[in-house]
């Protein structure tokens, strides 16, 4: 499998953009310019997937690597981030009860997905932060 | 036709099949290939004894059996399949002695082309002639083919070891780190290893076939498909298709009585469950614990096959090995299926005949308890079974016996065996007075009563082979046991189950479920009966076996060319009234059973039935491919049907939760549909490539188990596994609703509240 190393590390960093672009593009579409369109079943499948390809990437890439989270500090930070980003996103986009408090949502959210993205270019847990 | 002509043509057909199938049994018993009381070289050294194979045969059971690699076909899928293997490994040991002996120490590898073409053809000689001598009742080797069997007998002996030149190919095999500690129970490993790949490589008397019927394809001895393997595949394509123009010429004859104007309102909302049958509510619960677990070892099972010995950097393999991860896996997809489909017997009995027999909710009860103690009993043995802990005889009672799906030790299989036969007296005891009254549904409780008998008494094959018996007749009952009550009488139970449950709601007539369920009891158990020979072609059984089980197996799937019928059917039933719309998930998980019916079971079954496919394909993930989408597709989604429509009439209205449902059922479905799509059945098509143009051996070595493609396709199973997890998941927080719900307050708890029919 070592061989699809590349291809397979493309496919993550895509599913990655992919992600994160939707999520922004639902969470501004939805909260600044109040379309309804952002919580419609074809865009929530698309997420699923996008998202659903992003973690078989990413769990190939843990066993060709041989690094993996709760033993690789930036893998662990990594998935308890990710967590935090899931959460605040489902805040962001439809359980917060305002419109204000979805908007801070938003903008914790995509503080915590540029911090995970800092980590993975980094492979430190500090992310940005070890720049310093 | 009439019930009669029914009930008479039916009782023809059982008879007629289980004489030709005992005959079958008594024919593979006469010609298995013997074990024999000694090898030996022909300078007569004793290479291996009869004790030698059969002390082989339980050690290989202790260390899992076919959960680790596979014999003759059967087992699982990293490791290799032994037979193969050692054949393919001493039939190159013998050609490198030869060509060093004779070609100045060059190994075959080294030849041209013709002179490898030369040794084989020599080998193929040496291999396939038969020296066994009755009158001794000794087989007898030449010195150099000793020598290639003490080569490969050093390479098992370091593989179940812990010998670290092997390491890495362990861990490819997804074999733990000394599997098996003790060295005299690795040199038996060896001799049974041995003798089922002589019998695999060896022609019978007096013919130019092998025991196996020259299974596992391996061109290099002349183990190719015989002229019967492919004349009866080609006959039984011909016989299925005029199979199934008869079947739709007998459907089209068939009075088909429209359906009966649904009632008004749900004639099961005003029933109030008896005790016996609220003691079911921990059944279910019971059945979502164990599939979730199922899936979570599936899980760590398929990963097995990427990393051999750890699950993302845990060394599992040190305390769950492959071998017990995947005796669980399938060992609890029968548990928990079974666990379903017995508490809707003894849910519906009750319903059915509106009697609440003295005492039947402490049987419901004790049953639980003796249920989830075999369950958890024989996990526990299985584990410490391949953990070495018992010698081989403890095993076979308290461990790991090693045979896939009936792997549990003889000990808990009587434990299971003596909860069944609880389980008939319960449903018997309530279900009895129904079948003493004069009712229109008498045919098909007569159906249900005679399904709940043969499913409790149909076990009892699983006792028929003892500790030492042969192989080839542990296979015969082994599938008795699989196909016959599994697949045969549970389905039949099922299905006048279903019919009961519609003509209780009010959506069949009587008289048409009747005549449905005996024609299709027919249908079914004609091809299913002697169509459980396909499972045994290649298991040292003559070539009567591969005609019978080509034919009838082919017959097997005839009657789902009216499965689009059935399915559409179904599916009208949820929109005849309003108050259906109650009952549309447990319908609908019903329209699934039709769906993977034709799917799982017809398409892919019959992809590997034909013997020329199956000659090619058995051991190779299409039939994982077939197993998933058929166990699970229909008996898994039969299982969750009759749960969801047993809990609707316990349940509170208010707790139930639709929208948990149908997300639980699309993604049951879609999950599974990505499991076999992007995984099982493209990592099968490969494997057979391989399989067809260079052997059995080949398609199920590392070299192709874990090349870059296949190791891809492993992980293509995420997205569908994740997604059907997520479906999974949501039956379980559909049922803790239900649970933690408000209990509406209890009327009369013990007395009978169901209305008699």
């Amino acid at each position: 499998m070592e061989a699809f190393y590349l291809e397979i590390r493309t496919v993550h960093i895509a599913a990655v953009c992919f992600s994160g672009l939707l999520f922004l593009v639902r969470a501004i579409a939805g909260n600044i310019f109040r379309a309804e369109w952002t919580m419609a079943a074809p865009l929530r499948y698309l997420s699923y997937t996008i998202d659903s390809v992003l973690l078989t990437a990413a769990l190939m890439l843990m066993t060709i690597v041989h690094q993996f989270p709760f033993v690789d500090a930036w893998l662990t930070a990594k998935v308890l981030l990710l967590v935090a980003y899931i959460v605040l996103g489902s805040y962001a986009l439809k359980r917060a009860k305002t419109r204000t408090a979805r908007l801070v949502y938003t903008g914790a959210a995509v503080a915590v997905f540029v911090f995970i993205v800092s980590i993975a270019r980094t492979h430190n847990p500090l992310g940005l932060f070890s720049l310093l | 036709m009439s019930i009669k002509r029914l009930w008479i043509a039916l009782a023809i057909f059982m008879a007629a099949s289980f004489t030709a199938l005992g005959f079958l049994g008594r024919e593979i018993q006469r010609q298995e290939p013997p074990i024999p009381a000694a090898i030996v070289d022909t300078a007569g050294n004793t290479i291996y004894t009869r004790a030698d194979i059969q002390d082989g045969q339980l050690a290989w059971q202790s260390m899992g059996g076919m959960q680790v690699g596979s014999i003759w076909g059967h087992g699982a899928y990293v490791a290799p399949d032994w037979s193969a293997d050692q054949l393919h490994r001493e039939t190159i040991a013998l050609m490198d002695i030869w060509a060093a002996r004779e070609n100045s120490g060059a190994t075959y590898a080294q030849l041209s082309r013709s002179e490898q073409a030369a040794l084989e053809a020599r080998a193929a000689v040496e291999m396939r002639t038969n020296t066994y001598d009755p009158a001794t009742d000794r087989i007898t080797v030449s010195s150099d083919r000793a020598q290639a069997m003490a080569a490969v007998r050093a390479h098992y002996m370091a593989l179940l070891g812990n010998d670290p030149a092997l390491e890495q190919l362990r861990e490819q095999y997804a074999i733990a780190n000394n599997p098996v500690p003790d060295e005299a129970r690795r040199a038996t490993i060896a001799a049974y290893y041995f003798w089922t790949s002589w019998a695999a490589g060896t022609n019978r008397p007096n013919s130019d076939v092998t025991y196996t019927s020259n299974w596992p394809h391996e061109p290099m001895l002349g183990n190719n498909p015989t002229p019967a393997n492919i004349i009866w595949s080609i006959a039984s394509v011909l016989l299925l298709i005029i199979g199934v123009a008869f079947l739709v010429w007998m459907h089209a004859r068939m009075k088909h009585d429209e359906a009966p104007k649904a009632p008004s309102t749900d004639p099961l909302l005003g029933m109030k469950p008896t005790a016996s049958m609220r003691a079911t509510y921990k059944y279910f619960i019971t059945v979502i614990g164990l599939f979730l677990l199922q899936i979570g070892l599936g899980a760590v099972t398929a990963h097995y096959s990427v990393e051999g010995h750890d699950f993302y950097g845990i060394p599992i393999s040190d305390w769950i090995p492959y071998a017990v991860t995947r005796t669980w896996h399938t060992q609890l997809a029968v548990f928990w299926i079974a666990t379903a489909w017995l508490a809707t017997g003894l849910y519906i009995a009750p319903l059915v005949s509106g009697k609440e027999p003295k005492f039947q909710a402490l049987g419901v009860n004790l049953l639980w308890g003796a249920l989830v103690f075999v369950v958890l009993g024989s996990m526990a043995g299985e584990w410490l079974g391949v953990q070495q802990v018992f010698d081989i005889n403890t095993n076979w009672w308290f461990g790991h016996q090693g045979w896939e799906y009936i792997d549990l030790g003889r000990f808990w299989q009587t434990l299971l065996f003596v909860g069944l036969m609880l389980w008939l007296v319960l449903v018997t005891r309530a279900l009895w007075p129904a079948l003493m009254q004069k009712s229109e549904s008498k045919p098909v409780l007569a159906i249900l009563f005679l399904s709940t008998v043969a499913i409790g008494l149909f076990y009892a094959a699983g006792f028929m082979w003892g500790k030492h018996t042969h192989i080839s007749m542990v296979e015969y009952w082994r599938w008795w046991v699989v196909h016959l009550w599994v697949e045969g009488f549970f389905e039949v139970f099922a299905t006048a189950v279903i019919s009961l449950l519609f003509v209780r709601l009010g959506l069949v007539r009587a008289q048409t479920a009747n005549v449905a369920v005996l024609f299709g009891t027919i249908v079914f158990l004609f091809g299913g009966v002697l169509g459980t020979a396909h499972h045994w072609f290649f298991s040292g059984t003559p070539v009567s076996v591969i005609a019978v089980g080509a034919m009838f197996s082919a017959l097997e799937v005839v009657p789902l060319a009216l499965i689009g019928g059935e399915a559409l059917e179904t599916y009208r039933h949820s929109k005849a009234a309003p108050w259906l719309q109650a009952y549309k998930w447990p319908i609908l998980f019903f329209v699934a059973v039709s769906f993977w019916n034709l799917v799982g079971a017809g398409v892919f079954g019959f992809l590997i039935n034909t013997p020329i496919s199956l000659y090619y394909v058995q051991g190779l993930n299409l039939t994982a491919n077939h197993g998933h989408t058929a166990l699970f597709g229909v008996y898994g989604m039969l299982g969750i049907g009759l749960m969801l429509f047993c809990l609707r009439s316990m349940a509170s209205r208010l707790a139930w939760d639709d929208g948990l449902l149908k997300t639980a059922f699309w993604a049951l479905n879609i999950g599974l549909g990505l499991m076999s799509l992007l995984c099982l059945l493209p990592q099968g098509v490969i494997q057979a490539y391989h399989s067809i143009d260079t052997g059995l051996w080949f398609a199920r070595s590392p070299d192709v188990i874990h090349s870059p493609i296949m190791e891809l396709l492993v992980w293509m199973r995420v997205p569908g596994d994740t997604i059907f997890s997520i479906g999974a998941i949501c039956v379980a927080i559909f049922a803790a609703k239900l649970v933690f719900a408000p209990r509406e307050p209890r009327k009369t708890p013990d007395a009978a509240t169901v209305p008699a029919e």
